[in-house]
């Protein structure tokens, strides 16, 4: 399974991004607050360490987990003119023992991170997720209570489209064209890119909030 | 394009027409470099989807309702999307409109009146008037000149309002930015942020996306990382947090110290005394595998089943019965010392776990950790803290010998499968245990042998490869073979230990040789020895030389090989013949049965 990701950094206009996504997608938003430890392996099980991420799903509940792991990204000229990253994630479910489980095999806690925000799924030529979260670290291990945010007032904007190896051409372009209509208020770049702020972002944000509505075409 | 484009779609409409064999029918060139017409029709779909769920919506709500409407924001914003979607879609067909020309399919009595009119390129006649009139307008000026000059003017008129609509759009931009259109925004809105705030927000941009990617300036050094006490609830049940160990990073393949609280439906199988006592020795345990050497194994009782989860929990609990476990702490403990000293590798839990009843090929993955090793059954245990161990282990394996006269041969087997696959180890005192146990089985198997078999046993010094290879006669691989690889002594011991040990045989009437390969231990590194198919009464009694032979197959059928002499080099070929996993696998079967 693929994945696409399209990685971004907005700026403080939240509740705007919330609107004109709301508008984009037409479903309601969703809770997220997801615990997500990454574990690597230990030197010795490998030539090279492995890394898997255990998302602990704390919106529902009962907590859900999921083992993810991300595999390589696309390389290459094609690579480079896509405006998207494109990566192999392996996702599944498992139970509450994974975290055990792994630490069993030999796998130790490299970081831990807390997203807490909200997301939209909704499909528009793709099966689209767009997730607004602020990223949150712990003070103290586990502590999700005290989490607080790694940078206060930004969030992170995630938009991913699972694709197929060859499908991904269609999933590029709607993923594409989905972000223009985000251009207002934020740029989206690659995960290894920086971004910068958008200049209209205040007044687009404004738009968006003003009791008028929608955004204009 | 366009022309080529009609004519080659006029084309294709009739060969529509003609009753021609059905065929893909191909657009023009172009017209497929102009329209994606996949995209297009997903798009197309996903616009009629997007529209249907929005009238499901207004649907609901009316339902829900009856005098309720739905939030118009959102509604709004929905619209305006769809309909730029719209918006895009014709746009997109309009360029490449004149490749296709309309062809009624579905023509029936309600169609028919009506086909005309839609068919027609012609314009209504309202609208026809309207054109006119406009175009009078438009052209009052200048229908006396020739027609490019027309066309130059009316070219000119539409750059002139092309540019005041550009400036107009420019100039409400900026009061939008100046003035500001919410009042929620207030001192955010502005002109463009000065230079020093944004090199700001790229940093903190750089530090997010770092965090999230990366995990960077979210790492917690060892000392921080101290488990406090409140656990979040998603973590209570997962993660222990007794004695506050940690798993980070820092000991190399050191097990967590979080493993003893088992989730509750498999505790409770076992009992909870054992499973704390199982959990906290293996917490404890493990950190100092080999790494800092320091025995602390104090805590070593035997709990043979560690992980809740494991295999054997629960009814794997039967193939370990009390009397094997008559090895005393203390003596687990040292050899369980050495062990961690010896071996720098851990066998994973659940491969021991899985002696008792997973395939055997799983049993390969095991690295004696002496540690893991404790949590099999206890004699096994015994026997692997003794594979661990140096020669100066021998006493102990005697006396770990004289300590197993009850046990089964299964269990035996299970330690020999075991061992076929720690096959690995150097360690010299794999083979010390492994013949122990075998040389304790051994003596029951006297009883369960038939006569002539037992004959034969009695002449030989390698009661171990008899015992397998007489059981009900099946074709017994030698597990001792396994343990060949384990015999990893250094020469100069071999014979010391080979004496010893021949004489405790010979007391102990064939107890197993205990360290037959030892000298050669070294060498018998050999894995997947096919051949050892029938090896029936394999009685290699040998010294320790190194096994020189390797890989040989062939060895089919060697009944009754015996090798009475203390050679060595017969030994252990037929020792590394006998290590392919089939044959464990045949054999534990067999033992089981």
């Amino acid at each position: 399974l693929t994945f696409f990701f399209l990685w971004v950094c907005t700026m403080q206009h939240v509740e705007a991004l919330e609107v004109l996504l709301q508008g984009l997608s037409g479903v309601p938003k969703e809770r997220v607050r997801v615990h997500e430890l990454c574990l690597k392996s230990v030197p010795m099980l490998g030539a090279v360490p492995s890394e898997v991420r255990l998302l602990c799903d704390l919106a529902q509940p009962t907590p859900s987990w999921t083992i993810r792991h991300v595999g390589g990204a696309m390389r290459g000229a094609g690579a480079e003119q896509i405006s998207i990253l494109v990566r192999t994630i392996v996702e599944s479910k498992a139970s509450s023992n994974v975290l055990r489980y792994f630490y069993g095999i030999g796998y130790k806690l490299d970081h831990e991170i807390l997203k807490v925000g909200f997301a939209f799924r909704f499909q528009r030529g793709a099966q689209f997720t767009v997730t607004v979260t602020s990223a949150n670290k712990m003070p103290k291990l586990h502590a999700t209570d005290e989490a607080v945010q790694v940078t206060p007032g930004i969030q992170l904007v995630e938009i991913t489209a699972p694709a197929a190896a060859n499908n991904y051409n269609d999933v590029v372009s709607a993923v594409t064209s989905f972000c223009e209509y985000l251009a207002p208020l934020l740029h989206l770049s690659k995960p290894g890119n920086s971004t910068g702020i958008v200049p209209t972002a205040g007044a687009a944000a404004a738009s968006l909030m003003s009791s008028g509505g929608a955004k204009t075409l | 394009m366009d022309a080529a484009a009609a004519p080659g779609a006029a084309a294709g409409g009739q060969q529509q027409q003609q009753p021609a064999p059905p065929r893909a029918e191909r657009l023009n060139g172009e017209v497929q470099s102009q329209l994606n017409l996949e995209g297009m029709r997903a798009r197309a779909v996903g616009l009629y989807k997007a529209i249907s769920r929005i009238l499901e919506d207004f649907d609901a709500i009316a339902r829900v309702n009856p005098s309720g409407s739905p939030k118009w924001q959102d509604v709004l914003g929905q619209f305006s999307m769809v309909s730029m979607e719209l918006f895009n879609i014709v746009e997109d067909i309009k360029k490449v409109n004149k490749g296709f020309v309309v062809y009624p399919r579905n023509v029936n009595a309600e169609n028919a009146a009506i086909l005309p009119v839609m068919l027609s390129s012609k314009l209504l006649p309202e609208m026809e008037v309207e054109e006119t009139t406009k175009r009078e307008q438009l052209l009052s000026g200048i229908t006396n000149l020739p027609v490019p000059s027309q066309m130059e003017k009316l070219k000119a008129r539409i750059d002139m309002i092309a540019n005041a609509c550009e400036t107009a759009e420019r100039v409400i931009a900026e009061c939008r930015k100046t003035h500001g259109l919410g009042a929620r925004q207030g001192a955010n809105l502005g002109p463009m942020l000065d230079k020093a705030q944004a090199a700001k927000i790229q940093e903190q941009e750089s530090l997010l996306r770092a965090a999230v990617n990366y995990g960077e300036g979210l790492r917690v050094s060892g000392d921080q990382r101290q488990m406090h006490s409140s656990l979040p609830s998603h973590l209570m049940e997962v993660l222990a947090t007794g004695d506050g160990a940690h798993n980070f990073g820092d000991n190399s393949g050191a097990y967590p110290k979080n493993t003893p609280a088992f989730s509750p439906n498999n505790v409770n199988a076992q009992g909870n005394p054992m499973q704390a006592s199982g959990g906290q020795l293996l917490g404890r345990s493990a950190p100092s595998p080999g790494t800092a050497g320091t025995p602390n194994f104090e805590n070593v009782s035997t709990p043979p089943m560690p992980y809740a989860n494991s295999p054997r929990s629960g009814t794997n609990m039967m193939n370990t019965p009390s009397p094997q476990q008559h090895l005393t702490p203390q003596q687990q403990r040292q050899k369980l010392m050495q062990a961690s000293q010896q071996q720098q590798q851990q066998l994973r839990p659940s491969a021991a776990g899985m002696l008792a009843q997973s395939s055997v090929p799983q049993l390969q993955d095991l690295q004696g950790q002496a540690q893991q090793k404790v949590q099999v059954a206890g004699q096994q245990q015994m026997q692997y803290s003794q594979a661990q161990a140096l020669s100066q282990f021998q006493n102990r394996q005697m006396q770990a010998a004289r300590m197993q006269p009850g046990m089964s041969q299964s269990q035996l087997n299970q330690g020999n499968q075991l061992r076929s696959h720690l096959g690995q180890f150097t360690g010299a005192a794999n083979s010390a245990m492994f013949t122990a146990a075998q040389a304790s089985s051994n003596s029951q198997m006297m009883a369960n042998i038939p006569g002539t078999m037992q004959t034969m046993q009695s002449q030989s010094m390698m009661p171990q490869m008899q015992q397998f290879g007489l059981t009900g006669g099946h074709p017994q691989r030698s597990h001792q073979m396994m343990t060949d690889q384990m015999y990893g002594m250094g020469g100069a011991n071999t014979t010391s230990m080979m004496g010893m040990q021949m004489q405790q045989q010979q007391q102990q009437q064939q107890q197993g040789l205990y360290g037959n390969m030892q000298g050669g231990g070294q060498s018998l590194q050999q894995q997947g020895m096919v051949g050892l198919q029938n090896q029936q009464q394999n009685q290699m009694q040998g010294g320790g030389q190194s096994l020189q032979q390797q890989g040989m197959v062939g060895l089919q059928n060697q009944q009754q090989n015996q090798m009475q002499n203390q050679m060595q080099n017969q030994m252990q070929n037929q020792l590394q013949n006998q290590m392919p996993n089939p044959n464990f696998s045949q054999q534990r079967q067999q033992n089981q049965q």
